[in-house]
């Protein structure tokens, strides 16, 4: 599903240049769960971004669904991960001046959906969650934990092929940690969704299907957990 | 780190915002010293060309009422008087309507005795005498025609049935007050007119009295010389007579200053919302600096500072700006006539007293500005922004 | 698709004191911009009548405006006569033969100012057709009678039907009250034109306004005065006569453009303060749109209808504001008193017009995309990766 072919990345840091990813090459079969494990300043962010087509590589091809992201530009990009990617991200990143089920209803927008369908949608991914009873709050009258769940299903409300998270549990505690990765692994087994997940957290290993490790940009070993 | 070091700091920290704060300031004090020339063109004149010791003689009924040139001789009888000379308002147009300016039939050899004040070159004053068909000049309508002194104008009569050729011979300053007039002698249009009936009258009668004490007597004798006869007179002040003059101006002046109020209230508020953005974003290290023991009082300085210093920065950018811009223009001869309506107001003379309120206002305007966000930056609960950090 | 408006304005309500400050910058800057154009406006009215189509002025040659132009008696006679005028039923021309003139005259309030006062004939009210009696009766001739126009009664001691007004050398008559729909006239007196050369010691008028037959060949008659070499004198349509009046008044409209224009970019730089602020506090939220798949053309979109949003909003506040100023001046203070370089003074009622609001409009407009384009422009082109990591 996922092919990451001789991928290079670099950007420059004030004065530095730093070489986040050096010739990582790395295949992922659709349906899996994963994790891109790694310390800090590993690179595997900037691998994330690069196979949720974020980010354009310096060398090196990246092949999503059979589609080659080089080939796009950057409205095609855009308009391609409207459709094909749910992004779910360490601090949420939920737009604070609308409620939770504005917020799942967001990516729709990008289609030619009408209104009562878009909230059919929302409504339903909100449920998915389990957090239709808050579908009018704001983000800041809910817990960490409920914000990323909304994140979630915000990310799948369109129906992508892959959801990618970037240290989806990084802000929360035990407890909420633990329900996120639940809530993600349940997408990925109920709905063959193909999961892509970068952390630190070690909890993870338990739930993923395989762990691929970086580090300083090159990627060390992969494999089931 | 000193504290003025750290007012720059933070003014320097985002220097687009800074720039487009003290630019906005800039253009709203420009304005603001504009609107300011209005009222003190107005004071001005009657500072200047107001003396206290020149009394104004017209008819009783109004300037359009025409005085016997008998009246004249009748006038320099009364003690106290040291100089007595006529005054006619021709109202002829040089080249096209719009550029009318005051012009007066008088009489040449009484201008020392009655405006020694004007500051007329001697030189000028006895061409004036000695040339039948002479012109004194104030200086800014000389300099908005592009005139020169030995030449000829000619200005077409309105409610003269003739037009008169005249040779500029000198020129009236403009310290005088009274820069946009043109004197000619009552003797050339008397000769013009002879063929069309003649004319032995005189608007209005100036005076000059040797001493100020003498004035309010000298009002009562003249009114008393010709109360009851065919031409009673309204004798008063030359600063009363200009103040009636103008009065029709002062209401029109009052709403451009509510403008001017209303732009100055527009850049309070810009000036405030910078303030409070700046403060905002800095509630974390004024957290941090209070914690480490700065106190409130030196902290609201520094934040007040910022927004004075601003302000400040602005007002002398724009009320610098409007002296050099209007000077420019007034030295091209551009102002003046520019607006026929405001008359010699049009001249928009940024004095430096003008230019001083303006920056005076920009200050205000930065303290005013700043004082809200500073006392809530200062007064900050440093457990409370500290929680908010982390 | 776009992203939803509710989001600016939502994002607008949650910064409040800025969006209120940058809303009342706004707000004042129209609203000044709308008062003077209203100024100007009240003056535009005063000064232009349209005149009638049918109406000649005849003034010196040369002469800018009736205030200040002199024609003599046997010029007066001969324009009366002339082919192409206009006979009233009783046979008498429509000509009417005018001298003006500007007396002191005392305000109810106790001040000494200049007013016009205009010496007709009878047949003005027939002549000046737009000018009606809504008071008393027209004035008999060589009685001391006069009419005053609207505008005086408030103004001048013993402006009233009835009563007794002084100016000149005499006392006289007001024996009615006429109304000119707001032009000039408004703020003049009428009286008999023999008493006011007696009054004023002249001979002579300072103007006459024909009105001409309706089959009447209009240039040629202009031709005929001008070409008459007796006198020099010269005859113009009312409606191009008051057009140049009007001309003044443009000079104002363009002055007052200029400061509008000063002090609107004043406010857009407030704008754009506040705009570039909200960019950078939403760095986070702009990196999530555009990775959700939101296009930078629709972000640009976004944050420009966010500035226009606030900028349109202080432009109805400000035009609440002008509508309360103008308001105001008029009822408390009855207009702004002016006097235009004839010495004599009117009173200028503000007047609001399309073409103020119209201005306001255009400047809160102009003042909403230069204050939000550069900033959206930047929005819309961050790197999305940094972005999200700004958060």
């Amino acid at each position: 599903m996922i092919d990451i072919r001789n991928v290079s990345r670099t950007y420059a840091r004030g004065a530095d240049l730093v070489h986040a990813l050096e010739r990582v090459s790395l295949r992922i079969p659709a349906g899996r769960f994963v994790a891109l494990m790694g310390p800090s300043g590993s690179g595997k962010s900037t691998l994330l971004n690069l196979l949720a087509g974020l980010d354009r590589p310096d060398a090196g091809e990246v092949v999503v669904a059979g589609q080659a992201l080089s080939q796009l530009d950057e409205d095609g990009l855009a308009a391609w991960r409207a459709r094909h990617v749910g992004l779910v991200f360490q601090f949420y990143n939920l737009l604070p001046v609308l409620t939770a089920i504005e917020n799942v209803e967001l990516p729709l927008l990008l289609t030619s959906l009408p209104r009562a369908e878009r909230r059919r949608r929302a409504a339903t991914a909100l449920d998915a969650v389990g957090l239709a009873p808050r579908a009018a709050h704001r983000p800041r009258q809910l817990s960490g934990g409920e914000q990323q769940r909304v994140a979630i299903a915000r990310a799948i409300v369109t129906d992508p092929d892959l959801i990618v998270a970037d240290e989806p549990t990084g802000d929360l505690d035990a407890k909420s940690a633990v329900e996120i990765l639940t809530l993600l692994s349940e997408l990925n087994r109920a709905f063959e969704k193909t999961v892509v997940m970068v952390t630190h957290d070690p909890r993870a290993e338990r739930f993923v299907d395989a762990v691929f490790h970086l580090d300083k940009g090159v990627l060390v070993n992969g494999g089931p957990p | 780190m000193t504290y003025p070091r750290l007012v720059l700091r933070n003014l320097l920290r985002h220097p687009l915002r800074t720039l487009f704060t003290t630019l906005s300031i800039a253009l709203s004090i420009f304005l603001v010293c504009a609107v300011l020339t209005l009222p003190a063109a107005l004071d001005a004149m009657f500072e200047r060309a107001a003396s206290n010791v020149r009394i104004s003689v017209h008819h009783k009924a109004g300037l359009t009422y025409w005085l016997p040139f008998s009246s004249v001789q009748k006038v320099r009888g009364i003690p106290g008087v040291a100089g007595v000379d006529h005054y006619s308002w021709f109202g002829g147009i040089y080249d096209e309507p719009k550029n009318l300016f005051p012009n007066f039939a008088m009489d040449p050899d009484d201008v020392e005795a009655v405006w020694p004040d004007y500051g007329i070159d001697p030189a000028a004053l006895a061409r004036f005498r000695k040339t039948r068909n002479g012109a004194l000049v104030g200086e800014q309508t000389m300099r908005k025609f592009g005139w020169r002194i030995g030449q000829e104008i000619t200005l077409r009569g309105t409610i003269f049935p003739v037009d008169l050729t005249l040779q500029l011979v000198g020129v009236i300053p403009a310290a005088s007050g009274n820069p946009l007039v043109l004197w000619f002698n009552r003797k050339y249009l008397d000769e013009a007119m002879e063929g069309r009936g003649g004319f032995p009258r005189v608007g209005m009668i100036w005076v000059r009295a040797e001493r100020p004490e003498d004035v309010p007597r000298i009002i009562h004798a003249v009114d008393d010389l010709f109360r009851n006869s065919e031409a009673e007179t309204a004798a008063e002040s030359e600063k009363s007579f200009y103040t009636s003059f103008f009065s029709s101006f002062r209401g029109f002046i009052r709403v451009i200053l509510a403008v001017g109020v209303l732009v100055v209230g527009a850049v309070v508020l810009i000036a405030a919302n910078t303030s409070a953005m700046g403060v905002r974003e800095r509630i974390p290290e004024l957290a941090i600096l209070k914690s480490l023991g700065f106190r409130r009082r030196p902290l609201l300085a520094v934040l007040m500072a910022e927004s004075a210093l601003v302000a400040l920065l602005g007002g002398l950018l724009g009320a610098g700006g409007a002296y050099g811009i209007f000077r420019a223009l007034g030295a091209a001869g551009k102002t003046g006539g520019a607006v026929p309506f405001l008359g010699p107001l049009g001249a928009f003379r940024v004095s430096a007293t003008v230019g001083m309120e303006g920056v005076a206002i920009a200050l205000l305007v930065g303290l005013v500005a700043g004082m809200v966000p500073a006392w809530n930056g200062a007064r900050l609960n440093v457990v409370e922004a500290l929680r908010r950090l982390f | 698709m776009a992203i939803p408006l509710a989001y600016n304005v939502r994002s607008l309500l949650v910064r409040r004191w800025t969006s209120l400050f940058t809303l009342g910058g706004i707000a004042l800057v129209v609203a000044a911009t709308m008062l003077l154009a209203a100024l100007v406006g009240g003056l535009q009215q005063m000064l232009v009548s349209t005149g009638e189509p049918d109406n000649l002025i005849v003034l010196r040659k040369g002469a800018t405006s009736d205030g200040s132009s002199q024609l003599s008696r046997e010029a007066g006679q001969v324009l009366r006569t002339l082919a192409g005028v206009a006979r009233g039923p009783d046979g008498t021309p429509l000509a009417s033969r005018e001298l003006v003139n500007q007396p002191f005259i005392r305000t109810r309030a106790g001040g000494r100012e200049n007013v016009l006062v205009r010496g007709v004939e009878p047949t003005a009210l027939a002549v000046h057709r737009a000018v009606r009696l809504v008071e008393g009766r027209m004035f008999r001739p060589n009685l001391g009678e006069v009419v005053v126009g609207r505008g005086t009664l408030a103004r001048y001691r013993g402006a009233g039907v009835g009563s007794q007004i002084e100016f000149g050398r005499r006392r006289w008559t007001v024996v009615g009250v006429f109304d000119s729909g707001g032009t000039a006239f408004d703020s003049e007196i009428w009286a008999d034109v023999n008493d006011v050369q007696n009054d004023t010691r002249r001979d002579g008028y300072s103007g006459v306004r024909l009105q001409l037959d309706s089959g009447a060949d209009r240039y040629a008659v202009v031709q005929r005065i001008a070409s008459d070499g007796r006198f020099t004198l010269e005859a113009k349509p009312e409606a191009a006569y008051y057009r140049e009046q009007a001309d003044n008044a443009n000079a104002l409209y363009l002055l007052v453009l200029t400061l509008a224009v000063v002090m609107a970019t004043g406010a857009v730089f407030g704008a754009l303060n506040t705009m570039y602020a909200a960019v950078a506090s939403r760095t986070a939220e702009i990196g999530t749109l555009r990775a959700l798949g939101f296009g930078r053309g629709a972000i640009l979109v976004s944050f420009l209808s966010e500035s226009l949003l606030l900028a349109g909003a202080g432009l109805i506040v400000g035009m609440g504001l002008a509508a309360i100023a103008v308001l105001a001046i008029n009822t408390l203070l009855s207009g702004v008193q002016f006097s235009m370089m004839t010495f004599s003074v009117a009173t200028v009622l503000l007047r609001l017009s399309p073409g103020g609001a119209l201005l306001g409009g255009l400047f809160a407009g102009a003042i909403g995309v230069l204050g939000g384009l550069a900033p959206a422009w930047r929005a819309a082109h961050l790197r999305v990766v940094d972005a999200l990591h700004r958060a």
